[in-house]
């Protein structure tokens, strides 16, 4: 009997608990557990994972998710719920393969990513009981924790001093000659940073850097007055020593490293794509520094977010073609360096605004909003769903006064810290959970699997990993424990499985193998 | 322990100057002299006192000699589109002229604006007209020793205001929350209680953005209009009553109508939010790290936060800011040893407070208005590139070194450590020039001429050592005391650069003997640059 034959019998035995056979061929290593031996084995060849990079965009301001990633399939909701700056229908940019989603018409050239599989959306990010303060939602953002808990460091600067344990003291050395992170620009984010101090270095650029700090310069002595003075003092001479001793590695990369995709041009006062064109020469000439960290101000948009005469201009589409321009130039830009799959990029902003819009053509501080991974390595192009604008906003039931809605969350921000960490880090899995301070889902963001979380029916985008059901062209694993119900037939990749299936009726698996 | 009782000790020379670095930009040299041997209340009551000679100080001038009004005050006349980003920072000029002028006496009026400014922040970037600017400021430095319940009632309805948080838009049927959220946030009870619990919610937010509709500025960027104000539009008030939560004692603001409602129900709302037990804790504490320091244990909470807010809002007090100022600066705790250096300089800290240490004095803003100019955007571009752009905050928090972790650390970093140091640099090396005549920077030459008595007598008087080069040079120069080793290393290492310490004498002598001789002097001039440079690089000149 063929497999698909035997699927399709199977799954006559209605209502009938069915365990498929395991030897399903047809899976790549990285549908295998991550504690797998295999797999931790290779974790451990430090070469399959020690040059790669990440690319933090920070939105300045809390971005308006859904006049970004605009659900097509709920149009007239969409309209209704923000008729003073909804992008009018036909304007809204489709996507290959995805009829219901589009993005905003300013995000051509994040459209063409995502189109080439170069883009992830993750739908309505977010985490339990968030806060609509700009200071303590970007906090706890950047700090990674739970919305009741406060922590000093970040969550990339708990992973970096971890992996480079001893730095600054011991830095640079020949393991690492090179910043473990930088931020281009001057803002010092809470995201880099370590128990003492920021993991990264902030520079704004490279040759005048270099010109600024004087090599010659060093501190008098080691001796330190008491109390607070002293660890100012102690800090700020650090500051001097970093400052000076990795200048030179800087310039050196700057000079190396060329740009060879065209930016927007300077008239456009695009400063995020001035950033990631440093970062992308940074790259390319062989800097090994693993986090970059840059930024776009501006999406803190209460008023005026869109003009008077067309919605699909203003403040918010400035800076939308902005971010898609600087992305997608950089994106190129490292491709054609031969460096696409050393890097990937995502973005994060306060959080996001309201699905109801105010009078002033603006949006208030919402809660949910999409994410953005970016590179040629990731294998989910959609994460979770459009919002469900009908039934799926805040609150859930709305008394008769309060006429604003705000948007779900669907994922936990800390699963896409996970899967960066684990997947493309190569974090061992217990690490990283110290460093999110929790053990958190795979989103399989980085494998070409879909797996369960838990039981249920095959329809529920909350079983799944990645938010959703499988697509036809996924691989799924359903894992042990782990019961799904199948109530309409169904196809996929193929089936690795370890938990059961139930069907219902004449409902199958057809495998595309 | 002493926390909150009064200092009573005449104030010696490292207390007059660490009270001077905390309460003014910077003290000059005459300053320090003149507040040694004062007791910390007869010296903080001249800083406040001494406010009255810079309260109204002429105002702004048009600064760019090509234009028709140039010299000529610009505030008077009808908005002019076509010079509003000038004017704007002109403006911002204007008030770093205040903060760095040493003609009059000093006084702790715009320290203490700056902290208010960075408190109820809006910027010249989103605000944009100039005019609004201006009146802003001037509220502020008005009520910089005001009482703070006015101040909030003044600044929720001031124009600038209005336009950088959005009240304007703020309306019955479209409420816009950017305000009323940030009033409670930022303004007055802060997000968190000191243990991390909530002290407002969401709704309350909402309710407090309706109290607040109806609020509008007028003229707006209106080429050639020549008056602005704030109006209370009441057809666009919510005159609904206002339902708060268990934070504010579950209190209800009656909702009102006709013309007088947008007042009445705003001084409904600051005392509300005034009577909520976090609001003057969260002022004080913000004082505290301004003026003090930035670390708020639990001990400096129960001991001196707690009672300084306990003191503020008593009715005896009633919310007066000037008495709380007082009190926190001639504290035994602010002149606790532990607590000098125990602040990063910010940029401004750093620029002003050098100018006024090494006496660089401030072009009149008016009749010299040109060398003012180019003094003020040397300062001006420096300061920003070094994150602190003034009157334009990068967010509505303030800067970073007022609120995020790590707080005056914020300034420090790889790039900003450099810049500073190119600051420094220049004020040795003397390449920017104010005007004919004045370079900006330090003349060491003349600083180490002066400490030689009867200079041309060289046989018969001996020449100074680089000892006491050293000494002079590091004199009031830092908040917190070198060590030996320190003066060891800059002596031989930096100043003689290996060479032994009597080479100097005989440098100096021949110097004295012939001091027309360039290569005489550049001797001089090699060791004692080096010396000051090093110093204004080291990581103590940059705490306070």
């Amino acid at each position: 009997m063929k497999r698909r034959d035997f699927l399709a019998a199977a799954s006559t035995l209605a209502a009938n608990s069915l365990l498929l056979p395991i030897e399903v061929d047809g899976f790549s290593l990285k549908a295998l557990g991550k504690n797998s031996a295999l797999v931790k084995a290779l974790k451990h060849t430090t070469a399959a994972f020690n040059d790669r990079i990440l690319v933090i965009v920070y939105l300045n301001g809390g971005n308006d998710g859904l006049n970004t990633v605009i659900p097509r399939d709920q149009y007239g909701t969409y309209q209704a719920l923000r008729s003073n700056i909804a992008i009018p229908e036909e304007e809204i940019l489709p996507l290959a393969g995805n009829d219901v989603t589009g993005f905003h018409p300013a995000m051509s050239g994040l459209r063409n990513l995502y189109n080439e599989g170069k883009l992830s959306i993750i739908h309505s990010v977010s985490y339990p009981n968030p806060s609509q303060s700009h200071f303590r939602s970007t906090d706890i953002l950047m700090t990674a924790v739970d919305a009741d808990q406060t922590e000093t460091t970040g969550w990339a600067g708990r992973y970096l001093e971890d992996r480079f344990q001893g730095y600054p003291a011991d830095f640079p050395n020949e393991v690492m000659e090179d910043p473990l992170a930088i931020q281009i620009g001057y803002l010092t984010s809470p995201t880099l940073l370590g128990t003492q101090q920021s993991m990264g270095i902030a520079i704004s650029d490279p040759n005048s850097f270099y010109q600024l700090v004087s090599p010659e310069f060093s501190a008098s002595t080691n001796e330190l007055p008491c109390c607070d003075a002293g660890d100012l003092i102690a800090h700020i001479r650090k500051q001097q020593i970093l400052s000076i001793g990795y200048a030179g590695e800087i310039k050196q990369a700057a000079d190396l490293g060329t740009n060879m995709a065209a930016y927007p041009p300077g008239t456009d006062n695009n400063s995020l794509a001035e950033q990631l064109k440093i970062v992308a020469r940074l790259i390319h000439g062989g800097l090994k520094t693993k986090i970059y960290f840059v930024s776009l101000s501006g999406f803190d948009t209460h008023a005026g977010q869109v003009t008077n005469s067309n919605s699909t201009e203003g403040e918010h589409a400035v800076l939308l073609g902005k971010l898609s321009a600087a992305i997608s130039s950089f994106q190129q830009d490292i491709q054609l360096q031969g460096i696409e799959d050393k890097v990937v990029g995502m973005t994060f902003s306060d959080f996001g605004r309201r699905a109801t819009s105010n009078a002033s053509k603006g949006t208030d501080h919402g809660v949910a909003a999409p994410m953005f991974v970016f590179g040629s390595s990731i294998k989910k192009q959609v994460v979770g769903h459009n919002p469900d604008l009908t039934n799926g906003l805040l609150p859930v039931a709305p008394l008769p006064w309060e006429n604003y809605r705000d948007i779900a969350m669907q994922i936990d921000f800390r699963r896409v810290y996970a899967d960066i960490l684990n997947d493309w880090f190569g974090t061992e899995t217990t690490k990283t959970d110290t460093f999110l301070f929790n053990n958190f889902n795979t989103l399989t963001l980085f494998s070409d699997h879909i797996e369960t979380i838990a039981s249920g029916y095959w329809t529920d985008p909350t079983i799944w990993t990645a938010g959703r059901p499988p697509l036809s062209t996924e691989y799924v694993r359903i894992n042990p424990g782990h019961t799904v119900q199948v109530l309409q037939s169904v196809t996929v990749r193929n089936v690795h499985m370890q938990g059961n299936l139930q069907f219902a009726g004449n409902a199958g698996i057809h495998l595309t193998g | 322990m002493p926390y909150l009782s009064t200092y009573t000790e005449p104030l010696t020379t490292a207390q007059a100057s660490h009270l001077l670095r905390r309460a003014t930009f910077g003290p000059t040299p005459n300053e320090i002299t003149q507040f040694t041997g004062l007791t910390a209340t007869q010296a903080v009551q001249q800083l406040i006192a001494n406010q009255s000679f810079v309260t109204n100080p002429p105002p702004p001038v048009e600064l760019d000699s090509s234009q028709p009004l140039a010299g000529q005050p610009f505030l008077d006349k009808p908005f002019n589109s076509d010079r509003n980003f000038w004017f704007g920072t002109y403006i911002k000029f204007w008030w770093a002229g205040q903060m760095a002028r040493q003609d009059v006496p000093v006084s702790l009026l715009d320290k203490l604006a700056l902290f208010w400014q960075n408190h109820f922040v809006t910027t010249r970037t989103v605000v944009d007209d100039y005019r609004y600017l201006d009146r802003y400021l001037r509220l502020i430095r008005a009520q910089a020793l005001g009482n703070f319940r006015t101040f909030v009632v003044e600044i929720t309805k001031d124009p600038a205001m209005l336009r950088y948080l959005n009240g304007h838009d703020n309306e019955k049927d479209s409420p816009n929350e950017n305000y009323a959220r940030e009033l409670q946030e930022l303004f007055t009870v802060g997000n968190k209680d000191f243990a991390g619990n909530d002290t407002y919610t969401e709704e309350d937010v909402k309710a407090a953005a309706r109290v607040l509709t109806g609020w509008k500025y007028t003229n707006y960027w209106q080429q050639g209009s020549t008056s602005f104000t704030s109006i209370f539009r009441s057809d666009k008030h919510d005159s609904d009553n206002k339902q708060f939560s268990s934070y504010y004692g579950n209190a209800v603001l009656t909702g009102r109508s006709g013309s007088t409602a947008g007042d009445d129900e705003l001084n409904d709302l600051v005392d509300m939010l005034l009577a909520h037990p976090e609001t003057p804790k969260f002022i004080c504490r913000k004082l505290y790290r301004w003026y003090v320091n930035a670390a708020v244990t639990q001990e400096i909470e129960d001991q001196v936060i707690i009672p300084l807010a306990n003191f503020f809002k008593s009715p005896g007090n009633n919310f007066a800011i000037m008495p709380v100022v007082e009190k926190l600066l001639t504290s035994q705790i602010f002149f606790q040893e532990s607590n000098r250096g125990s602040l990063i300089k910010s940029p401004a800290e750093l620029m002003l407070g050098s100018l006024r240490f090494f006496e660089q004095p401030i072009p009149d803003p008016t009749t010299d208005y040109q060398a003012f100019r180019k003094l003020m955007d040397f300062l001006h571009w420096n300061s920003t590139d070094m994150q602190m752009e003034c009157l334009d905050q990068p967010t509505v928090f303030g800067y970073d070194a007022y609120f995020q972790t790590g707080y005056t650390k914020n300034w420090m970093n790889t790039t900003t450590i450099a810049l500073r140091s190119q600051f420094t640099d220049a004020l040795i090396w003397r390449w920017f020039e104010v005007k004919p005549g004045y370079k900006l920077g330090v003349d060491v030459l003349a600083r180490v001429t002066a400490l030689q008595p009867n200079f041309a007598d060289v046989p018969g008087t001996p020449a100074i050592t680089c000892e006491t080069v050293v000494a002079n040079f590091v004199k009031d120069l830092f908040a917190t005391e070198l060590f030996p080793s320190q003066i060891e290393f800059l002596t031989d290492t930096i100043m003689m650069m290996g060479y032994s310490r009597v080479t100097w004498q005989f440098e100096w002598n021949a110097y004295r003997s012939n001091p027309s001789s360039t290569d005489r002097q550049n001797t001089i001039l090699w060791r004692t640059r080096s010396l000051m440079r090093y110093l204004l690089r080291m990581a103590e000149y940059h705490v306070f």
